[in-house]
């Protein structure tokens, strides 16, 4: 960790789940979990550091970390659309709307735009199915959606954004 | 009085959180009446759902509520004049969704308040429990599920009592009881409802078999993208804890046993036993060889029990009911309920719990109330990327594991997304092969190599670059790789497309041979067009258009790019003089 | 221990109780195919190869992990397992991205393992570069020199700069072996010991006398029969002297005459003698032949010039390509020092050749060296269209040759019976035909007219059948032999080169098919007849192979110094000069050894010809594909790899390092070693093995990296 310019509270609450879990090999993936939700993504650093840590070699942590669907090595935008494409958002026309947000941020799946506000994930099923097509934007879900609709919303967070950066 | 908010993770998608916090600022600092909150209660499509109580008598049950109601009930309420809001009560007719359903693992979902837990020790919680450790011999235990005919409810139907028994014989001090919490079924949600609405039925359902298996500790392997059911069960688990039904001395027995849950970190294939298991030790979530089959070693190489969530939420009512009350239900090979996840284009969508033995039709038309929109119904797809597709003259067949099996489909998980005419067969079986070759671990060649060629082959004929041979190849991969493939997920990775072969051969030779969807869904093989005659050129159809692929001047005739379209038909949902049209 | 029977195929077996099938199997002696089991590792269960069967078991089960029970039948060759193992090992084809062996050796006729002997070329073992060349050409120093080289039209090298030269690098080996520095010996194979069977083979040329070395290294007695009064056919006749020396030749044939096969000249099957000795003796027939001999080897050639095809053809001073270069081969002494011709033959002044094959260029060339004054080649399409080599019309045009593209003869007008002039169509090229050429149409009205003496047609050749006359021949007059086995319609008698089937083509084709019939009639010799079948292997995918080489370095191909056309305009002595030894050792190294390292032990490519496959139907995306060349002594491709993991378990399991791991997940996952840190690398402690695991190519070991 010498070259990482981050020793600090992030890596004192790394420190502190290690401890949680024990430092141990069995509980790698909830340690990875806590470590992307202190640094919003996977450094390659903290990659090593948690191999050192736990005695588990850099090549298997590479390994359990590319994986999972939820393990990011790149950070993402402020905002993290994942658009469902299970079954019933696909029966419901999930395609299209990927199709939408694509076209309307100029990024396919797992892109983030140029100013980095946006990311698109399509996941496999966010479980709210009879609300299908739906996505979710960072924790907000939204349901029944449209080809109108997905715009408007985009269009509110570019707005909420851009008031973040008045404020 | 008491009004409650239902607020599942459906419920709040569709602003049940903004009601629940409306209501409360519209209530006083004393009000004679209580707001509350609870589960889903599986009328996925009347969300929000607002219901009111006196004691545990159901007054009135409101629906579709928005925030901006909230100022209206709560002075109903508060001044007693329920008929005032009889506009947004529940229609008789949707009432039929829940009066027809028969619910045993969903006993308490959308009715207590899923992280008091007394809320569940009201409604008999923890008795179950209770009657085991002190009543029942492991043995017993085993044979009272055995001879209620439960079986895995995760879609592969094994009889529970036997798995239960396997480990309970296995040699050894240190054993596991494990929940697969990894439901990775598009379309699927059963689990996630009773973890979110009933978190204390599960972990006594778990400690029962704990028991019964003679386990250490009891795990919870469950989806991290269920964040609502995570904390639910983190509450849940804290409060049993306190409560003493975990940990040492269980009620003061002997029975000793720990409990705690681990978030999955995204991948289906987690969801078959020994890949939850290696995924449990902190690893890439790849199967392993069987045997050893993980009776004998499994977490840690200890004797091990995975069971679905489903099949706990049945255990404590069979312990405090009898299991030949359980058995009672059902046909000759399938007993008790089946919890369903009604999807797709049907009318009423939610969360259906029947007894075996009932039919699809009578689920997707008498329970659902039929297609959305006056279209026809064209099949039924149960159990996900591993099951298949049902159609439209198969629905009278019975919910039974064998009865099901012999169209093609399986009982599964519980996903039912209905399909109408407007759905591609050919599409929805490319779908499910996308799902399963992006999800294929990678580790057998049949499985990661096979999916992804069937995926192509399937690719290229939506896109009507379909081949002469491709539906006799797509068949060949299919047996090939049933055969071959190392673990469930490959094993059954082909039954949507042999499923969809059987029934719609028809719509799969059109694609290949005529460049022609059927349904016109394929977007490859269908433009959209306007009608010069019929276009006012109000413009309403550019102005929509995402990809701005429609140009026209005012007061003339607009025209489509082909190039630019992206087919999404926003135009001719837009158009309101039925100008556009589909090719 | 207890032990416990079952039945594998029929066999049956007996094992531990606790053993897998697959263990058993091999105990007994009973073969599985299986690809990621390997001794000493925990199965692991990936490749789907060793699937079997079990007589009322409802599912196919993995031989390296499955325990049986006492009493069960399995079968590894049911339906359902050969359907299950054969899309496996179509799947895993179709996800290789790795050449068996290089594309120069699949595109040569004779399959000659040209990418083998570079290798030995850039080591300066040029010895055993014969020796490599010799187990499918026994006349490289020929070849070398003449061969138009389909192996280099196929060479990777041209997706960066230009291809290899490969046949004269051929020939320059060859050359050394056959003047050996002193204190070494010319390369000479022995024969087998004999079998006590005798074959014949009748012509002499290129293909004739590869069957008879390859028949003769196998221990049968060996004898060839001519017509001509030296053996080496086309080779002898048709390649003029300055491409080809014929002293070259000749101690080529010599070394094929020295394994002992018996040369006799100046017979031709089914007639008299040709010369004195001869004269009065019974004539030799294709009967008396198979009564002598347990076989027949029919490689007569295609002796036959076609014909013009246009009105006055008859005339005196009309010549068939053949014949004329036939002519003046008799007429050249490969021994004279100054390339002078015996005696003169005259053509005149003015000489057309029609045609735009080798041939053509062979006969415009000869004409030149004869003096005629101008020489046309008349071609009906553009130079773009000629079959003729690019480096033969160079030399050609440069030794004053006029090419007359897009003219057809019209007519031949003579005068007193003698050739005089040579009327013209003027042609124009049409839309494509069905092989991709623009078909040539005739201009209308429009005609030109040449002044000429002689008029050469070099427009084909065909079989002569006059003694043959016993063997069925196809729709176009030519010998009709089997495919696979060169059987012709007679018991004992094959057919090979030139005079079958397709008819005329180079060489390298004759020679290819000499050396396939020496094999089938080994194995007909030995009782039982084993067809030639071209081994299934591995191509890469051109896409991906262009993609690759983008950034390759580039390095300029070698080019044949030549003695000057002025020079060589005037004698037949040979026009190439040969390579300076330090331009071909650098030209070898020039060699992106497309071929595999592993080609012998590949467990991949041996398991995948057991059954028929078809991996091209299930063509499709690759798996994300690298070669990382730094990794300690071994070079990792990973558009090789079939992610059985041994390298991964061995690493793990018997080296205990656990530096290499799986990345990403399903068909997109590949195996690294643990990325970018280098001092992780360097924990590799070099035991080398995951590499001896692999089970295909994808793991070489190579010299330590600095």
């Amino acid at each position: 960790m010498s070259n990482c310019s981050c020793k600090d509270d992030r890596i004192q609450a790394l420190d502190a789940v290690l401890e949680e879990c024990g430092h141990d090999a069995g509980n790698l993936i909830t340690i990875l979990q806590n470590a992307q939700e202190i640094y919003g993504y996977l450094p390659s650093e903290i990659i090593y550091y948690v191999a050192a840590q736990t005695g588990v070699s850099p090549a298997r942590v590479m390994g359990v970390a590319t994986f999972y669907s939820q393990f990011r090595l790149e950070p993402v935008g402020k905002y993290l659309i994942m658009l469902c494409k299970g079954t019933a958002c696909h029966v419901n026309g999930a395609d299209t709307l990927e199709d939408v947000i694509s076209n309307e941020l100029g990024i396919t799946n797992g892109q983030t735009t140029k100013d980095g506000l946006f990311s698109l994930k399509t996941v496999a099923c966010l479980g709210c199915c009879s609300l299908s097509p739906v996505m979710m934007i960072n924790d907000e879900v939204f349901g029944l959606l449209t080809s109108d609709k997905v715009i408007s919303i985009l269009n509110e967070f570019r707005n909420k954004a851009e008031g973040g950066k008045d404020a | 009085m008491k009004i409650v908010v239902g607020q599942g993770s459906c419920g709040i998608a569709a602003g049940a959180g903004k009601t629940y916090e409306a209501i409360r600022a519209c209530m006083k600092e004393s009000e004679a009446f209580e707001l509350g909150s609870t589960g889903c209660n599986g009328m996925c499509f009347l969300e929000p759902i607002v219901d009111i109580y006196e004691g545990h008598r159901l007054l009135k049950r409101l629906v579709n509520v928005d925030a901006a109601q909230a100022e209206r009930i709560v002075s109903a309420v508060r001044e007693n004049r329920l008929e005032d809001l009889s506009d947004l009560a529940i229609r008789a007719e949707d009432e039929q969704f829940l009066t027809q359903q028969t619910r045993i693992a969903l006993r308490n979902c959308g009715i207590i308040d899923p992280v008091d837990i007394r809320s569940y020790q009201e409604r008999d919680g923890y008795k179950a429990l209770e009657k085991v450790l002190k009543t029942m011999t492991p043995e017993e235990v085993i044979e009272e599920i055995k001879v209620s005919g439960l079986a895995g409810r995760g879609g592969a139907g094994f009889p529970t009592w036997f798995k239960w028994n396997a480990a309970r014989q296995s040699p050894g001090e240190e054993k596991y009881l494990i929940c697969n919490a990894d439901e990775g079924d598009p379309g699927a949600f059963m689990d996630r409802a009773v973890i979110e609405s009933d978190p204390h039925n599960l972990i006594e359902g778990m400690m029962i078999a704990a028991y019964a298996i003679g386990a250490s500790e009891a795990i919870v392997y469950v989806r991290a993208e269920y964040p609502l059911a995570i904390i639910h069960l983190t509450e849940a688990i804290k409060q049993a804890r306190e409560a003493g039904y975990i940990g040492t001395n269980i009620l003061g027995t002997d029975f000793s046993c720990e409990f705690r849950y681990m978030a999955g970190a995204g991948a289906f294939v987690c969801g078959e036993e020994t890949a939850l298991i290696e995924s449990l030790e902190g690893k890439r979530g790849m199967p392993r060889l069987k045997p050893p089959f993980p009776a004998a070693a499994g977490y840690k190489m200890k004797p091990s029990n995975i069971n679905n969530v489903e099949t706990f939420a049945n255990v404590a009512w069979i312990i405090l009911n009898g299991g030949d009350k359980f058995a009672a239900m059902g046909t000759e090979n399938s007993k008790g309920t089946k919890v369903f996840a009604l999807t797709g284009k049907i009318r009423r969508g939610g969360l259906v719990e029947i007894p075996m033995g009932q039919t699809l039709r009578h689920v997707i038309f008498d329970i659902g109330g039929g297609i959305r929109g006056g279209k026809k119904i064209k099949a039924v797809q149960l159990g996900g990327p591993s099951g298949g597709c049902v159609p439209e003259h198969l629905l009278d067949t019975v919910i039974d594991y064998k009865a099901l099996g012999a169209t093609g489909a399986i009982m599964g998980s519980g996903g039912m997304v209905v399909m109408d005419e407007d759905t591609c067969m050919v599409g929805m079986a490319r779908f499910f092969l996308d799902f399963t070759s992006k999800e294929s671990c990678g580790k057998c060649v049949h499985c990661r190599i096979g999916t992804r060629r069937m995926l192509e082959v399937l690719n290229r004929i939506v896109e009507g670059q379909g081949q002469e041979g491709d539906i006799e190849l797509l068949e060949e991969l299919c047996y090939s790789i049933k055969d071959g493939a190392l673990c469930g997920l490959g094993q059954t990775a082909p039954n949507p497309v042999l499923t969809t072969i059987r029934y719609f051969r028809d719509e799969y030779e059109a694609h290949i041979q005529e460049k022609h969807c059927p349904a016109g869904e394929c977007r490859d093989l269908l433009m959209y067009y306007i009608d010069p005659d019929l276009c006012k050129g109000c413009t309403a159809c550019a102005r929509k258009c995402p990809a701005d692929a429609i140009e026209g001047q005012v007061k003339a005739p607009h025209r489509i790019d082909p190039e630019k379209c992206i087919k999404c038909g926003t135009c001719m949902s837009n158009c309101k003089f039925g100008a556009i049209s589909v090719r | 221990m207890e032990q416990i029977r079952i039945t594998i195929n029929g066999k049956e077996c007996i094992g531990q109780k606790g053993d897998s099938i697959l263990k058993i199997a091999t105990a007994n002696g009973v073969y599985i195919p299986n690809l990621c089991h390997y001794e000493g590792v925990k199965d692991y269960g990936a490749c789907g190869i060793c699937l079997v069967e079990g007589e009322g078991l409802p599912k196919l089960m993995r031989a390296c992990s499955t325990i049986p029970a006492d009493g069960w039948v399995l079968s590894t060759e049911t339906d359902r397992v050969k359907r299950a193992r054969k899309v496996a090992l179509e799947l895993l084809m179709s996800d290789h991205d790795g050449d068996c062996v290089g594309p120069c050796s699949l595109n040569c006729p004779a399959g000659t393992d040209a990418q083998g002997y570079i290798k030995q070329i850039a080591l300066g073992n040029d010895l055993q570069a014969v020796k490599i060349i010799k187990e499918t050409n026994p006349l490289p120093a020929s070849i070398g020199r003449v061969c138009p080289h389909p192996c280099e039209k196929n060479c990777r090298r041209r997706f960066v700069e230009q291809p290899m030269s490969i046949a004269y690098m051929k020939y320059f080996a060859a050359d050394k072996d056959l003047n050996p520095a002193a204190g070494t010996r010319t390369y000479q194979p022995e024969p087998a010991k004999p079998t006590g069977k005798k074959v014949a083979v009748i012509g002499g040329g290129p293909g004739g006398l590869t069957a008879a070395f390859f028949l003769r290294r196998k221990g049968h007695e060996v004898t060839v029969y001519d017509a001509m009064p030296e053996m080496g056919g086309m080779l002898r006749y048709g390649i003029p002297e300055y491409r080809l020396p014929k002293r070259i030749l000749h101690r080529e044939i010599a070394q094929i005459a020295n394994l002992g096969v018996r040369l006799i000249n100046n017979v031709r099957i089914g007639s008299e003698g040709t010369s004195e000795a001869f004269r009065n003796a019974e004539p030799i027939t294709l009967e008396s032949l198979r009564k002598e001999y347990d076989a027949v080897v029919v490689a007569v050639g295609a002796w036959k010039s076609s014909s013009v095809g246009c009105p006055g053809e008859d005339a005196e001073g009309v010549l068939g390509g053949i014949d004329f270069l036939r002519d003046v081969a008799l007429a050249v002494d490969p021994y004279d020092a100054e390339g002078k011709l015996t005696r003169t033959i005259d053509i005149g002044r003015n000489v057309a050749i029609v045609g735009g094959g080798n041939t053509a260029m062979d006969a415009c060339r000869t004409a030149v060296r004869l003096g005629a004054e101008n020489v046309y080649v008349i071609y009906r399409r553009t130079r773009n269209e000629m079959p003729a080599d690019e480096e033969e019309i160079d030399d050609a045009i440069e030794e004053g040759v006029t090419f007359k593209f897009l003219t057809n003869p019209a007519e031949i007008i003579s005068e007193n019976g003698k050739v005089k002039e040579i009327r013209l169509q003027v042609m124009e090229l049409g839309e494509p035909d069905a092989s991709g050429r623009r078909s040539p149409v005739p201009v209308e009205g429009k005609f030109e007219t040449l002044a000429v003496d002689t008029v050469i047609a070099a427009i084909g050749q065909k079989l002569n059948p006059a003694g043959l006359e016993e063997l069925e021949l196809n729709r176009k007059g030519i010998i009709a032999a089997d495919e696979g086995t060169f059987r012709t319609s007679l018991e004992g008698v094959f057919a090979i080169g030139d005079a079958t089937n397709k008819g005329a083509d180079i060489a390298i084709a004759a020679i290819g098919e000499g050396k396939k019939a020496a094999d089938v009639i080994d194995s007909y010799l030995n009782g039982s007849m084993i067809p030639y079948q071209k081994p299934f292997v591995s191509e890469r995918e051109e896409r991906t192979v262009r993609e690759e080489l983008k950034e390759k370095g580039k390095l300029p191909r070698i080019v044949m110094p030549k003695r000057s056309p002025e020079e060589r305009r005037g004698d037949f002595r040979e026009v190439n000069l040969g390579f300076a030894e330090e331009d071909v050792r650098r030209e070898a190294g020039r060699c992106l050894e497309c071929g595999c390292h592993d080609y012998e032990d590949c467990r991949l490519i041996f398991t995948a010809r057991q059954d028929q496959i078809h991996p091209e139907r299930l063509k499709g995306q690759l798996h994300p594909g690298f070669v990382e060349e730094k990794l300690v002594t071994i070079e990792r491709n990973q558009n090789k790899c079939i992610l059985c993991n041994l390298c991964i378990r061995t690493c793990d399991e018997n080296a205990k390092k656990g530096i290499l791991g799986l990345v990403g997940r399903g068909f997109t996952s590949v195996i690294k070693p643990e990325f970018r840190d280098p001092q992780v690398i360097a924990g590799c402690k070099e035991c080398l093995l995951c590499a001896e695991a692999c089970p295909t190519g994808a793991l070489k070991i190579i010299g330590k990296h600095e």
